[in-house]
């Protein structure tokens, strides 16, 4: 085995037997699963059941049912009753008291005069969501549209829905025209990655800081580079680090999709199966035409989404990235490493190299919204930036004109990994053997420039 | 320049000529290296540290394992194998930085300060090794401030004072050329009349007395020997001990540091 080999084994099998890493491994999930569960937990709690009691003075959506003597909605698809909703109607508002020790949650009080100032109440026990709230005002401008259209107008509800036209844009790319544009949302997923390429540089790039700054202090650093370059042990170093995170990250994927396929068997949860999604979008869709349209819109995009990207070339984009960018910074952290006698001391260093981290984080961010704009066209090319805001406009899919950027970003990322690595080594080679001092910027300067 | 030997850093001018060949890459494996800065993985079990630097110096992973076995045995330290470098106390820590240094069998051994955190037992194991391995045809570079190893261990000596070369030869040489016809003398008698019957020539250094032995530290002046002095005393007092002064190796190193100095001034 090269020496290389060797300490890059050591590197990896010194960290993944750590109980923390074993720990992080099974916890990452496991967290990631809770918190997901959490979420929904708390949307179904908030699901409280409502009886809305609907004081309508002045009879405008209700009317007395012969058959039962009872007041009941007038259009037989307004106000109906659903799984977390019933609704009740008079025409007297009951007294205060009796509503607080009343069955009804909510109380929902108007009269004609709402036809003037638009304005109707709303009164609670309990603060309902705003969800909820925007439900309740929906419903009563759907019925009382429903009223006007049938008593002012002399046309049928019908006829009226015909009349109504919403309409929405759908975005085309001039390129591929028969497909609808879903660029942004695409855009959006290509976050998801962009995310975690930073925090894997973030992660375990410094980690090969802290590694470097373990061999200053334990001083074993000149025991080894009296049998290795330093320059080996520095690769081996960056190398062995990067396969810890490429397993930890693997491990992950896995973990999360054992751990939600045991999570659904267990509960044998119905939100986390897509077709009781539809079901339930099937469901509310029924509330309004207009949000009929956009729902229905949006759930074949759900799809559509997924199948617009090209997984195999995103996923290998993906790859690429998460290797040369975490290659590029690593190198910069191990240099910085070197430079420094301990942890406190990096500051300094740090802040330059965290900036463009961080930069090309919030570039990213910017490109989800303007994904073909100018900055995350220069900024997916920048070598430094590139690995995040790439992956946004990766996921939009490249084509035509785009791929000679996306091959000149490709090779400068990897023209500029020699370079500092290149640069790193130099830094590093003085530096692990330099103990007691903080170097000034023009020290390193020296170092890199002097020659060997 | 241990650091040159070691290819650790590279050479402002000149070269290294290793075994009558230039310096090349291959040799890091005939060297075994001690730095005085040195330590080991903190985290790391003993036995895996031991043998990941045995196969950064070449060894396969077989040939580590067992000669690692049988120097653990040896040192009879078997049980710290599978022990973290952090349990162990410095000096144990410092018994298992050795075993890496010169597990394989390197044909120069360069130690820095090799007695650092020892015990006398365990100073006196290691030293027995060292001279072992000399033995066995090793050759030894040894720095260090404890001139008394020095003048155990050492065949020869270079002494190094603000980068230069000040004083190198055989051990014995040097001691020689330090030598300055002084001798020791304890005798009963009159203090007095052994100072007179001390003409010219003879230079009375130093004198102490317990009880009615007196001990005195003569220097020989030109031309004379021991039996002049022996003469010149014999009369008067009754001489129980007589041996020769030889510096040792600490006040070499005292003098030849002092007497360079003024130079050294001069050149800076």
């Amino acid at each position: 085995m090269s020496k290389i080999g060797i300490i890059i084994r050591r590197e990896y099998l010194s960290r993944v037997r750590k109980k923390s890493f074993v720990i992080m491994t099974f916890l990452g999930p496991i967290l990631f699963i809770g918190i997901m569960a959490a979420g929904i937990w708390v949307t179904q709690v908030d699901q409280t059941q409502h009886h809305v009691l609907v004081i309508d003075h002045s009879g405008l959506v209700s009317q007395t049912e012969q058959s039962s003597n009872r007041l009941e909605s007038r259009f037989q698809d307004r106000f109906v009753e659903s799984s977390d909703i019933t609704y009740a109607f008079t025409k007297e508002r009951p007294s205060d008291d009796e509503f607080k020790e009343g069955p009804y949650t909510l109380m929902v009080e108007f009269d004609d005069g709402i036809f003037q100032n638009h304005k109707g109440y709303l009164f609670y026990k309990k603060v309902p969501s705003v969800t909820f709230t925007s439900r309740l005002s929906r419903e009563l401008e759907a019925a009382l549209e429903q009223l006007k259209v049938t008593q002012d107008l002399s046309i049928s509800f019908e006829e009226y829905k015909r009349l109504k036209t919403p309409v929405s844009l759908v975005q085309k790319d001039i390129e591929k025209q028969d497909e609808t544009s879903l660029k942004q949302e695409q855009a959006a997923i290509g976050m998801v990655f962009a995310v975690i390429i930073f925090f894997f540089i973030f992660l375990f790039g410094s980690l090969v800081m802290r590694g470097v700054i373990e061999e200053k202090t334990s001083r074993i650093v000149e025991v080894i580079v009296s049998s290795v370059k330093p320059f080996q042990l520095m690769l081996g170093k960056i190398f062995g680090i990067g396969l810890v995170g490429l397993t930890q990250f693997v491990m992950w994927v896995l973990l999360s999709f054992i751990f939600l396929s045991i999570a659904e068997a267990v509960f044998n949860a119905g939100y986390l199966n897509p077709s009781t999604l539809v079901d339930a979008q099937e469901m509310a869709n029924m509330g309004n035409n207009q949000a009929d349209f956009y729902q229905t819109l949006a759930q074949n995009d759900a799809f559509n989404i997924l199948l617009r990207i090209n997984w195999p070339v995103m996923l290998g984009l993906f790859l690429f990235y998460f290797v040369g960018g975490y290659l590029v910074y690593a190198s910069l952290f191990a240099a910085i490493g070197a430079a420094v006698d301990s942890e406190t001391d990096t500051q300094q260093f740090m802040t330059p190299v965290m900036l463009p981290l961080f930069f090309s984080y919030l570039v990213a961010i910017m490109s989800v919204n303007n994904p073909e704009g100018m900055a995350a066209t220069i900024f997916s090319i920048i070598p430094l930036t590139s690995p995040p805001v790439m992956m946004i406009r990766a996921a939009m899919g490249i084509s035509g004109p785009q791929v000679w950027q996306l091959v000149l970003s490709m090779t400068l990322l990897v023209a500029f990994f020699f370079f500092t690595v290149w640069i790193a080594g130099r830094i590093y080679r003085t530096g692990i053997l330099m103990y007691g001092k903080k170097p000034t910027w023009k020290e390193l300067g020296k170092w890199i420039i002097y020659k060997s | 320049m241990i650091r040159i030997i070691n290819q650790i850093t590279g050479p402002d001018e000149g070269r290294i000529v290793f075994d009558g060949r230039p310096q090349s890459q291959d040799n890091i494996y005939r060297i075994g290296y001690l730095p005085e800065e040195r330590g080991l993985y903190k985290k790391m079990k003993v036995g895996e540290q031991a043998l990941y630097l045995a196969r950064l110096k070449g060894l396969s992973n077989h040939d580590a394992k067992k000669a690692l076995k049988e120097w653990f045995e040896k040192f009879e330290i078997d049980s710290w194998w599978d022990k973290k470098v952090e349990e162990l106390s410095k000096g144990m820590a410092q018994k298992v930085q050795f075993i890496t240094t010169v597990l394989h069998k390197p044909d120069l051994l360069i130690l820095d300060e090799p007695f650092s955190g020892f015990d006398p037992i365990n100073t006196n194991i290691i030293k027995a090794e060292i001279l072992r391995l000399r033995d066995e045809g090793a050759t030894i570079m040894l720095s260090t401030h404890n001139m008394e190893s020095v003048e155990e261990i050492c065949d020869e000596i270079a002494l190094i004072n603000k980068s230069k070369k000040i004083l190198d030869g055989s051990v014995k040489d040097v001691k020689n050329s330090f030598r300055n016809q002084t001798y020791s003398i304890s005798f009963t008698g009159d203090l007095l009349s052994f100072g007179n019957a001390l003409w010219t020539n003879f230079e009375l250094i130093d004198k102490k007395s317990q009880d009615d032995v007196h001990k005195c530290t003569i220097k020989l002046g030109d031309g004379k020997k021991l039996n002049d002095l022996l003469q010149a005393v014999m009369p008067t007092s009754e001489i129980i001990e007589v041996h020769e002064v030889i510096p040792s190796m600490n006040e070499i190193f005292i003098q030849a540091v002092s007497e360079n100095q003024p130079e050294i001034i001069v050149e800076s």
